[in-house]
């Protein structure tokens, strides 16, 4: 019998720990336990055996941490191969009568993925892919992957189960006492995200206790549509006399897990310190119950790397700015591949309470699929928003989705026969949320009943990939009642009809409603109402609308979607009464910085030395009515940062100071931008400058630092980031011919990856000229790696920097 | 306390003493006397403060080991010729060697900071250094009562890179107390800590009519 067809009739058992039995058997601290299923086979045999006799079902290999990072391909595969030999070999010897099956045990690698940590996605991918193979090469029943704490890893793991095998994937999570992953995940979160991958059942292991871990595991309970899994510690460990001891025994252990087998887990069993006594008592009592019905609970959920986002009830806002459509300084950024600039635009608008951002950078001169994993990534670092991967590029969305962390939405699909071939089989692979629009080969239907009948053909083929109306989103189209009048009646009877006929959720790009109309955000604020009235479920659209928010808060608050209406009175102030805000600010001038002292110089000059951003930015916007964009620039903003750059020097000031005067600059440099973008002709850049922390190093404080002055100083700065590879540093100095490099290192240890980065560059790049900063640096030390130059901060590097090209 | 057995601990905010906002300058490269007269530097900090307390969490992961001594050369579970480190554990024949992190959120807020205001992110590092050493201090603290009780008292900790203690012993500690199960620290192939608000130390514990640094 297969083990899913087991569980889908039987409350199954798993076995318990293995950690305390090895070590009780002689297992040395620091020695690795895969090792004795190749030099203690009779001992592991022993222990498999002792967990089938006390009734378990599914019995693990001893391979929890049987991965390429700590054997080698040899020893992976032997450790293995005798790991899946001495589990069969105890399913064979056991007396017991129950159904036994054995799971290939996959813990996790000891390393932390990116952004957090220096793993490589694809290369944990890879590692897993190693241990899967071989574990369905030697003849396993399940895979069992076990005791993750970080969301990510858990994804890599499983797609590497699922793409190298055919066997049933069970996964479990390790949870803090907080409730969450280490890495910050919450339950609901990480269900969304394997419920999408294809898990066949999912659940919580290690940790804690059974009690302790009674609210994470409701949590399962309230969201999965699987078979849940448990598997606690015995309790917490305490030490007696050098040992180890938990302190749940067998028979307190066997009745927590009986009241969870009766609240609707479906595979128990038990982790660090249970033995096959505590698996025993669990089995006799949990196992008379009649098991409780796994429903699916029909939830319509996306996750980031941190939470989950439910479709009920309560509409979603989608933010739509990160999208370069109409967006001249957008498109820049893209071709420039300034990343900062597109992450502003989704922290701007995380700000104003959207609650998914929407990620569109198709540019035809660009390489989409490389940028949109890149801005998704790099979003993925600061923001804990889900995403809406937005793009027609087949194989940008399949990498986008493959990276991505949690369970993203996908815009989007349509009733083409085609375009659903591509897009459907990226939902069932990797999950999603995907926006249907109602449109197919003969375009956009003019009728409701027509868009609904292009959304019924779209369920219909989703249920033959396997993908459930809960992950289909249908957009009916929002479209110019300047063109047609009868638009927006037709668009929300559709929604309607989707909604509550169909039973789907339902979502509009809103502000199309009122292309080349006047006062569009007037329209856009109604039809939004009326949308949400209808049945809207989320909305793509601009939080800079005004009208829109109001209607988003008053619609929650009107329909009793917001308790004691807390979030309307947080929030509508800002929205409603934004005109009021912005002159109270003006009035009421904040309060200046740099002490008492008098600034002779102009208005804007003294802005800057006092690091008043507000005041800096609008000085500026005053000043380009009257003056040239380069006047400012030289007369104002380089005069007022070499008067704090001196004092900078001169130590009557300091770091914190330097940079409240430089983002005051920087505040003053949006403006000049913006008008310079205007008029084509006109250029601040005093010069190309690349930037990068070395290979290894994850500290940018610095290097960050230096990025704000050297921009302030008019360099135009490439900024490639943290832990940069040689080769992409000295391939980014050869494209731009730039005359300068800037490397930063903080530690010893990665001052090697810097040495070796100059002497590429001076090979390929002999023209560039290298300087370098960082904590463990010193003129020597810079000059014994073949730097041209050591700064030790940001003042010095603009002072080489304009030495260099002699200005 | 138990002998050579991996163990945690988990502290709330309200457990480690209230930041210490002239550490946190002194961090920040600001100490001293007539700067930030009006207070615009102490609004990002409070700033900080706002955001980024309630998203910490402050663990410990330590274990208590035996050694012996060659001459002067200390044998412990992890091959070390650091002169430094033997003079500061002198005399004892105990030593702890404990992880500390006040988790990812402050990397995460960091990062998010960096983007926005450089500003920001210098207050908010330091901010989040003063919170792990709080930590620690919170941790060492508490481990020296407990030795109090078995007549016994702890050097100061040492930490791999201080002196001649390399980095690469990090790796040996991270074997040691499996800091990624236990309390989510990891180690780069640089031998940096991912969370990097982390810190690893070793202390000694010896008889308390020997000399004790009580730091």
């Amino acid at each position: 019998m297969n083990v899913l067809d087991f569980i889908n009739n039987n409350i199954c058992f798993f076995d318990g720990g293995t950690g305390t039995l090895l070590q009780q058997r002689g297992l040395m601290p620091g020695e690795l336990p895969e090792r004795w299923n190749i030099s203690h086979p009779e001992e592991i045999i022993e222990i498999h055996r002792a967990y089938f006799d006390s009734g378990s079902n599914i019995v693990c290999t001893n391979t929890f941490g049987a991965n390429c990072l700590k054997f080698d391909e040899r020893e992976l595969d032997g450790i293995i191969c005798a790991a899946v030999k001495n589990a069969n070999a105890a399913k064979e010897k056991s007396a017991g009568g129950q159904q036994k099956f054995t799971a290939l045990d996959i813990g996790p690698t000891g390393k932390l993925l990116k952004p957090c940590g220096d793993f490589d996605f694809d290369s944990a991918v890879e590692c897993f892919a190693k241990t899967v193979k071989a574990g369905v090469k030697y003849g396993m029943d399940l895979i069992f992957i076990e005791t993750m704490n970080d969301s990510y890893e858990t994804k890599a793991a499983v797609l590497a189960a699922k793409e190298n095998s055919d066997l049933p994937v069970f996964v479990s999570n390790a949870y803090s006492d907080d409730g969450k992953l280490m890495t910050g995940a919450s339950p609901a979160s990480v269900i969304a995200m394997l419920e999408g991958l294809g898990a066949d059942a999912i659940g919580v292991n290690c940790s804690l206790g059974p009690k302790q871990l009674k609210g994470v595991v409701q949590e399962y309970l309230k969201y999965s549509s699987l078979p849940v899994i448990l598997k606690p510690n015995a309790g917490l460990p305490k030490s007696v006399e050098g040992k180890t001891v938990y302190d749940v025994l067998p028979d307190e252990f066997a009745e927590d897990m009986l009241k969870y087998a009766q609240s609707g887990i479906r595979i128990l069993g038990g982790c660090c310190g249970t033995t096959p006594e505590h698996i025993s008592k669990t089995v006799q009592s949990a196992g008379k119950i009649k098991p409780k019905p796994v429903t699916d609970k029909n939830i319509t959920m996306i996750s980031s790397y941190t939470h989950a986002v439910e479709f009920g009830d309560s509409p979603v806002l989608i933010g739509e700015r990160i999208n370069p459509t109409g967006k001249k300084l957008f498109k820049q950024a893209l071709r420039d591949n300034d990343i900062d600039y597109i992450l502003n635009e989704g922290i701007k608008q995380q700000e104003k309470g959207v609650q998914v951002l929407d990620v569109n950078v198709g540019l035809p001169e660009i390489d989409e699929k490389k940028t949109l994993e890149k801005v998704c990534f790099e979003l993925q670092a600061i923001i804990d928003l889900p995403l809406q991967i937005d793009t027609s590029d087949i194989e940008a969305m399949e990498t986008a989705l493959r990276h991505y962390n949690g369970k993203a939405m996908i815009n989007s699909l349509n009733g083409k026969e085609e375009v659903m071939a591509q897009v459907f089989p990226l939902v069932k692979k990797y999950g999603g949320l995907v926006v249907c629009l109602t449109l197919d080969e003969n375009g956009i239907p003019e009728t409701a009943e027509k868009r609904v009948e292009i959304a019924r053909k779209i369920i219909k083929t989703a249920e033959k990939y396997g993908v459930g109306k809960k992950d289909l989103i249908f957009d009916t189209l929002a479209m110019t009642i300047s063109a047609d009048t009868r638009c927006a009646v037709e668009t929300l009877k559709a929604l309607n009809t989707i909604k509550h006929e169909l039973n789907c959720r339902t979502m509009l790009g809103v502000s199309n409603i009122s292309f080349g109309l006047p006062h569009r955000d007037v329209l856009n604020g109604v039809f939004f109402s009326l949308a949400l009235e209808n049945g809207l479920s989320a909305a793509i659209m601009n939080p800079n609308s005004n009208e829109m928010m109001k209607s988003f808060y008053a619609f929650k608050a009107l329909k009793n979607l917001d308790e004691n209406c807390s979030d309307y009175i947080e929030n509508i102030e800002s929205f409603a009464c934004c005109e009021t805000v912005e002159k109270k600010i003006s009035d009421n001038p904040k309060k200046e910085n740099h002490g008492g002292e008098e600034f002779p110089q102009a208005p804007l000059q003294s802005a800057i030395i006092k690091g008043l951003k507000e005041k800096s930015a609008a000085l500026t916007k005053e000043l380009l009515e009257s003056t040239d964009a380069l006047e400012i620039v030289n007369s104002h903003i380089i005069p007022a940062l070499d008067s704090v750059g001196k004092k900078f020097e001169e130590k009557t000031l300091y770091l914190p100071q330097l940079l409240m005067s430089a983002e005051a600059a920087q505040a003053a440099f949006e403006n000049i931008k913006k008008k310079i973008s205007q008029n084509k002709t006109q250029s601040v850049s005093r010069g190309k400058f690349v930037l990068a922390t070395v290979k290894g190093d994850i500290h940018d404080i610095g290097k960050n630092i230096v990025k704000l002055i050297m921009e302030n100083y008019g360099f135009e700065v490439y900024d490639l980031g943290k832990d940069v590879p040689p080769q992409t540093i000295v391939d980014e100095a050869v494209r731009l011919n730039a005359p300068i490099v800037g490397l930063s290192a903080l530690m010893t240890t990665t001052v090697p990856y810097m040495e070796q980065t100059i002497k590429l560059l001076k090979e390929k790049a002999p023209e560039a000229k290298v300087i370098v900063g960082g904590a463990v640096l010193n003129k020597e030390y810079a000059d014994s790696i073949g730097a041209d130059y050591y700064a030790k901060d940001a003042m010095e590097t603009v002072k080489y920097s304009l030495e260099i090209l002699g200005k | 306390m138990s002998e050579n057995v991996i163990l945690t601990k988990k502290y709330g905010a309200q457990q480690i003493k209230p930041v210490d906002e002239n550490e946190v300058r002194r961090y920040a490269g600001y100490s001293g006397k007539g700067i930030d007269e009006d207070g615009a530097l102490t609004d990002v900090l409070r700033m900080v403060e706002k955001d980024l307390s309630g998203r910490l969490s402050y663990r410990v992961c330590y274990r208590r080991m035996p050694i012996s001594w060659e001459e002067e050369t200390p044998v412990m579970p992890f091959y070390c010729k650091s002169k430094n480190l033997a003079s500061c554990i002198k005399g004892c024949y105990e030593i702890i060697v404990f992880a500390a992190t006040i988790g990812i959120e402050a990397d995460r807020y960091i990062a998010k900071s960096q983007k926005l205001s450089p500003l920001r992110a210098l207050i908010a590092q330091a901010y989040s250094a003063e919170r792990v050493e709080a930590l620690c201090d919170k941790f060492c603290c508490e481990i020296r009562e407990l030795l109090k009780e078995e007549m016994l008292c702890a050097t100061a900790r040492f930490s791999p890179g201080y002196g001649d203690l390399p980095l690469k012993t990090q790796a040996d500690i991270f074997r040691l107390l499996d800091c990624g199960r236990q309390i989510g620290v990891y180690l780069n192939e640089s031998l940096l800590m991912s969370p990097s608000k982390s810190v690893t130390a070793i202390f000694g514990i010896k008889k308390s009519n020997g000399k004790a640094d009580t730091q």
